[in-house]
């Protein structure tokens, strides 16, 4: 059957584009294999040709995808999904990695970009990294494929349609030729579903290719160590896949924390990081790559952790392939808000994480006795030995939160067989299964902090070190002032700010000034200030500012919109503070009124002014903050914060709950919707309990008019007697209804439905909330110090910028 | 003894002390009988919302209740200080942290899982149906 109207091209230039992406990715992999067996040119320009074509493929990939999106062929099950026609282009982008596979594609794009400078930049080594890109872009490709072998599904193609879709073969409306333009289906296509409200931040237009272009990145140092282990060339991979090194460092560090800036900005969990597992899974390779820049330094400056600068590069790209594993496979679903669904890409998933855990642990077991090992041991007093314990301790960590964070994972491989004997030797009660720890911020802090301390020390002791051997009195002679001053303002800071209750966030507290203060020094006392050199110093500064930006504003984080007034001390809601429109209410330091509400497309407003007290006993309006509702059909309203950024403090505040559904008859709202059981039925209503006394049943003109005797119980004890009525006109089954208002109990019921698979009756519920003052519920808490966190991160990337930089000249 | 080999023993410890500690730490997915056996103890429970129990929350109380049956198919109010999640309705599974009183299961958080988009098409295009 031909179909009328459907957008075709695109669509199979796409499907063609990742057929030729994955053919030339496997001819680019096996050329260049056996260029680096046998040195045969002509396989290296069969190759190069091979990944130039693979790279134009890809970028047909993307483009085709765009274009599906940005001309809204809704036909295509990605863009009905994923985009709808009141985007704007920006939004549109996002609506592009929105899905799994359109996040792929973005992932798959950057190899491609590194692929081909590699290929340009690589030299002697081109060959033998070459193969490993072409190898994983395969992989990647491949999860694009979308078609079935044997029965096995090899991918998941975004350039389905959505007739073609498994679970709408066979549908009627499939079998319409003209579906896209017949008044009976057209409906349906003529707009998608829209993006997720929670994407449709700025953030979520760049944080994804940022992040994605820091997975990518670690896909080069890894390619360099593999290449190293098999061509037998153990030091000399190092100088090219530095500067690699410590531009995915970067990158990755940027995306992270943009994650985190997202977070902060349009999610309503109170904070940039929350220890989720989907956070957690790009936090630790980020760990891990670090650990092995800096293995990779040392190598370069002194030698002996050549083993150790392999196996980290190996293992932060697996963390990679894991991390895609865990927040794609679906197995953190009951742990994590923002996991991926299951594709049922499981099992190729897991093959491709598998695949390079084998080869790499292969090469490195083969090559293992091989690779050249430190003649004689790092003396204590230097520097090598201090950044390997460094190195050592970041491994340690990302451990820590691995483990933690693959609980899902450790279940489905019955962990709880090996954990029942020890926890049985502290006698603890046998465990069933494993569920994360409940209250796991504390549980991930109580590691990460003091880890944090350690890395924080020897961040700032470590480049007053030489390598080699440091002169321990010229060490201290060097340091002692940071250390005094940073000693002084700690003590100062601590007092100040009445920190002084916890020693573990005064140690860490400590620890991130001085390795600020002593970085500083260093960089302007011994470097003389050069910008050359500027790099190790400001990224190190910038580390610590981020930690310490971290620790001062969660640890001395609060919550002034907490209210005690109408519940029981212990529960968390009296963290929410009603306004009611007009009153000032005092919340902190504030005195605050919800002034009223204004709609802009699809988000309500709730206008709410901040007045500080005055010295003479006056009011004076400090700030407006107007917390949002996005209103959104598909996908749920959602709650977004507004925050007030003051140099020193952020006031961050959200709804937890406002009324935004339409009044009926400009009086109605707060629709409830119960079910009572005809034999004497209960529901509650606010402070209301309705009871379903009986149904009375007519027959008048081929009409079934049910009479429903409802008796609402006011807490108070009075009750009042409403009677709605259902009508059913029994020729063509349309029901209507006649409500019963309630006048003493402003309550409006309508006998909405008869359930008669369970034999219940449905009921809507509304309450006359015109007499009724609007209220608002909001949660508003304020982040002293924030600022240091994003300058630190800020600072980060320039001096790991700087870094690089200097990494590439000296090449 | 080398150096770096007590590096690698202390590296060995702290994985061991961290793997422990989680032990320790971790909690289990159990039934409302058992959190009810230990009364205001912190228990996660897995269950299904009961869709034909009346849902309600009191914005002015900022109170959401349901009623939730876990998996050996006992049913509990749950009581829940947050405003109703979005999508709640839609939920397959209920992830509800929390402890157990005398009358009902006080959750402090709660996660769900809702069926995938895919499944999503397949209601679309089961109502698509009824057009023909």
């Amino acid at each position: 059957m031909e179909y009328i109207g459907e957008h075709t091209l695109l669509g199979n230039l796409g499907k063609l584009a990742v057929v030729v992406a994955f053919v030339a990715a496997l001819v680019a992999a096996i050329a260049n294999f056996i260029h680096t067996r046998n040195k045969d040119e002509q396989w290296l320009s069969l190759a190069r040709i091979a990944f130039r074509v693979h790279g134009v493929a890809v970028l047909g990939i993307v483009v085709s995808l765009f274009g599906i999106i940005y001309n809204h062929y809704f036909e295509y099950s990605y863009a009905w999904e994923h985009s709808s026609k009141d985007l704007p282009v920006y939004y549109m982008i996002s609506s592009f990695w929105e899905g799994q596979e359109g996040s792929f594609i973005l992932w798959t794009f950057w190899h491609a970009v590194l692929g081909l400078i590699l290929m340009r930049s690589a030299k002697s080594w081109e060959a033998p990294t070459m193969t490993i890109v072409s190898l994983v872009q395969i992989f990647l490709t491949s999860m694009l494929l979308g078609i079935y072998i044997f029965g096995v599904k090899i991918g998941s193609s975004p350039f389905t349609l959505l007739r073609e879709l498994p679970d709408n073969l066979g549908m009627p409306w499939t079998k319409i030729a003209d579906y896209l333009t017949n008044p009976q289906t057209a409906d349906f296509f003529a707009d998608g579903s829209g993006l997720n409200p929670l994407l449709q931040n700025y953030w979520m237009v760049i944080h994804p290719p940022t992040l994605f272009l820091g997975f990518a990145s670690t896909l080069i140092p890894f390619a360099y160590a593999i290449a190293g282990l098999w061509t037998k060339r153990y030091n000399e991979w190092l100088k090219p896949a530095m500067p690699w090194a410590f531009f995915g460092v970067m990158i990755l560090g940027t995306g992270i924390l943009m994650g985190g800036a997202w977070a902060y900005e349009a999610l309503s969990f109170g904070g940039f990081w929350a220890w989720d597992p989907v956070e957690n899974s790009s936090l630790v390779p980020w760990l891990t790559f670090v650990g092995a820049a800096h293995l990779m330094l040392i190598q370069r400056n002194k030698g002996g952790t050549l083993l150790w600068a392999f196996f980290l590069n190996l293992l932060t790209f697996i963390l990679i392939l894991y991390s895609t594993f865990l927040t794609r496979s679906g197995v953190l679903g009951d742990t994590s808000v923002h996991a991926f669904v299951d594709l049922g890409l499981n099992g190729q998933l897991l093959v491709y994480l598998l695949f390079f855990v084998v080869l790499s642990l292969t090469l490195f077991i083969v090559r293992y006795k091989q690779i050249p090992r430190a003649k004689k041991e790092d003396d204590i007093w230097s520097r090598e030995f201090w950044m390997f314990i460094g190195s050592l301790v970041l491994l340690i960590s990302s451990f820590q939160i691995t483990f933690t964070t693959s609980i899902p994972v450790l279940n489905k491989l019955n962990i709880v067989g090996v954990l029942n004997p020890i926890r049985s030797l502290f006698g603890l009660e046998k465990l069933e299964n494993l569920a994360p720890p409940i209250e796991a911020i504390a549980h991930y802090n109580s590691w990460q902090v003091p880890f944090a301390i350690i890395i924080t020390l020897l961040v700032a002791i470590g480049q007053y070190f030489n390598y080699k051997k440091t002169d321990f009195n010229k060490f201290i002679k060097k340091i002692g002032l940071s250390f005094i001053v940073s000693v002084l303002v700690t003590l100062g800071m601590a007092f100040l700010s009445g920190m002084t209750s916890n020693p573990i966030y005064i140690a860490l507290l400590f620890s991130t000034i001085f390795a600020v203060i002593a970085n500083l020094n260093y960089w302007i006392s011994f470097l003389k200030g050069k910008w050359r050199f500027a790099g190790p110093s400001i990224a190190h500064i910038g580390f610590a500012m981020i930690m310490m930006g971290a620790l001062i504003s969660n640890g001395r984080q609060d919550v002034i919109s907490e209210n005690e007034e109408f519940i029981a001390k212990d529960f968390p809601q009296n963290e929410n503070i009603l306004l009611e429109q007009g009153d000032t209410v005092q919340m902190g330091d504030y005195f605050v009124t919800y002034t009223g509400r204004r709609t802009d497309k699809h988000n309500r407003y709730f206008t709410v002014d901040y007045f500080k007290l005055q010295q003479n006993g006056d009011l004076e309006k400090a700030f407006t903050l107007e917390p949002f509702i996005q209103i959104n059909k598909q996908m749920g309203n959602v709650n977004e914060p507004s925050t007030k950024h003051y140099l020193d403090k952020d006031i961050y505040t959200h709804l937890t709950y406002a009324d935004v559904q339409e009044k009926i008859d400009g009086k109605y709202s707060r629709e409830a919707t119960v079910e009572l059981d005809k034999d004497g039925g209960q529901a509650i209503y606010e402070d209301n309990i309705l009871t379903l006394d009986s149904i009375t049943v007519d027959n008048v003109y081929n009409k079934l008019v049910l009479v429903s005797h409802i008796t609402i119980a006011k807490t108070s004890g009075e009750k009042y007697q409403v009677k709605p009525v259902y009508i059913l006109e029994l020729e063509n089954n349309i029901a209507s209804h006649i409500d019963a208002k309630s006048e003493e109990t402003n309550l409006r019921v309508r006998f909405n439905n008869v359930l008669t698979e369970t034999g219940q009756m449905e009921i809507k519920v509304w309450k006359d909330t015109s007499e009724e003052k609007d209220f608002i519920v909001m949660k508003a808490i304020v982040f002293p110090y924030i600022n240091i966190l994003w300058i630190g991160s800020i600072l980060l990337i320039i001096g790991t910028l700087i870094a690089m930089y200097n990494r590439i000249i000296k090449r | 003894m080398k150096r770096s080999h007590i590096a690698l023993i202390v590296l060995i410890a702290f994985a061991i002390g961290a793997i422990i500690a989680t032990t320790f730490d971790a909690s289990t997915y159990v039934g409302f009988d058992k959190a009810e056996a230990n009364l205001g103890k912190q228990y996660t429970v897995i269950g299904q919302l009961n869709k034909e129990k009346n849902m309600n929350y009191n914005p002015r109380a900022n109170q959401f209740t349901f009623s939730a049956i876990d998996k050996n198919g006992i049913e509990r109010l749950i009581i829940f200080n947050e405003p109703k999640p979005q999508d709640f309705e839609r939920s397959e599974e209920i992830t509800m942290t929390g402890y157990a009183t005398d009358s009902a299961f006080i959750a402090e958080k709660i996660l769900m899982k809702c069926p995938s988009k895919y499944n999503d098409n397949k209601g679309v295009a089961e109502s698509e149906n009824t057009y023909q």
